[in-house]
C-alpha cells in the first residue's frame, strides 16, 4: 500500500498548474506592454506539459511537469497612434498578441485542475487516516 | 503459534487486506490521471479490466493463500476514446467520481478490518472493547 507515493504525483501536478496560472497572470499583466525587455511588443507565453514517469512508484504511474515555456509568435494588432512614444515611422504601434478572453479561460481551466488535484490530496489523507485507525 | 497466526490469516481478513491494497493502487492511478489532465497525448491508467472479476472469483473460492497471491497491475487504457484534439482521454468529472467512490470503498473496508479485529479482542478478553 503506497498512498504517499501517489502524493508526489499530485504534488507535481499542483506545481505545474501553479506555473500555468503564473504565466497566465504574466500574460494578462502585459496585455498592453508595447516595449518588452527585448525592445519589441510583449509576446504571450504558452506552457507545455509533459508526463514524467515516477520511477520510485513503478507501475507506470506518471507525474507531470512543465516541459517548456515558449512565446506565441503570432502578430498582435497594429494600431495607428502617432503620438505614442513606441510608434514606428508610419505612426503605427505594434500591440502585444495577448487575447484577454483566451487568457481568462486558460486561467479558469488551470484553477479547476488545481482544485481537482487538491481533492485528490484530501482523499489521500482520508485513506491514510482510515488505515491508521484500523483496530481502534 | 500456529493457532495465533491462523487468527490473522482467515480468508475474510486476507481478502480485506488485498482489497485495501487494490483501493490504494487505484487511488494512485486516479492521482496520476488527474495530474495529467492537461498533458497532450496522455492516456489514462487504471487497474486491469479483468482484475475485478478475478478477485471476486478468488474470494468465492475462500482460499486465503490464493487471495494473498493476487497481484493487481495497472494498465494503460487506450480503449476509452479521446474527446479532445490533443489525444488525452482523461475525463476530469468521471475521475473525481471514481476518486470519491474509491475513498468510500476504502473507508468501508477499513471499518470491516477494525470490526474483525474488535471481534477477536472481544473473544480474547471476554468483554466488549
Amino acid at each position: 500500500m503506497n498512498i504517499l507515493g501517489a502524493s508526489s504525483i499530485t504534488g507535481s501536478a499542483l506545481d505545474a498548474e501553479k506555473i500555468r496560472v503564473d504565466i497566465t497572470s504574466q500574460n494578462i499583466a502585459n496585455a498592453n506592454t508595447t516595449k518588452g525587455i527585448d525592445g519589441k511588443a510583449y509576446q504571450r507565453k504558452i506552457v507545455a506539459f509533459e508526463s514524467i514517469l515516477d520511477a520510485a512508484n513503478g507501475n507506470g504511474l506518471q507525474g507531470v511537469r512543465v516541459s517548456e515555456i515558449f512565446a506565441d509568435q503570432s502578430k498582435g494588432e497594429l494600431i495607428n497612434n502617432p503620438q505614442h512614444p513606441h510608434a514606428d515611422n508610419e505612426g503605427n504601434v505594434q500591440m502585444p498578441n495577448v487575447n484577454m478572453a483566451f487568457e481568462m479561460v486558460d486561467m479558469m481551466t488551470a484553477t479547476r485542475s488545481y482544485e481537482a488535484n487538491l481533492a485528490v490530496v484530501r482523499n489521500a489523507r482520508q485513506l491514510a487516516n482510515q488505515a491508521l485507525s484500523i483496530g481502534r | 503459534m500456529e493457532m495465533v497466526a491462523s487468527l490473522f490469516n482467515s480468508d475474510n481478513y486476507t481478502a480485506v487486506k488485498k482489497m485495501m491494497d487494490v483501493a490504494a493502487l487505484r487511488h494512485a492511478a486516479i492521482a496520476s490521471n488527474i495530474a495529467n489532465v492537461s498533458t497532450p497525448g496522455y492516456k489514462r491508467v487504471d487497474l486491469g479490466r479483468t482484475f475485478e472479476q478475478e478477485l471476486i472469483k478468488t474470494i468465492d473460492g475462500r482460499d486465503a493463500s490464493k487471495i494473498a497471491a493476487l497481484d493487481p497491475l495497472l494498465e494503460t487504457d487506450s480503449l476509452t476514446p479521446s474527446t479532445r484534439a490533443d489525444g488525452n482521454n482523461v475525463q476530469l468529472d468521471s475521475e473525481l467520481l471514481k476518486l470519491t467512490t474509491n475513498t468510500m470503498n476504502f473507508d468501508a473496508l477499513s471499518q470491516f478490518a477494525s470490526g474483525s479485529l474488535k471481534q477477536l479482542r472481544t473473544a480474547i478478553t471476554g468483554r466488549p472493547a
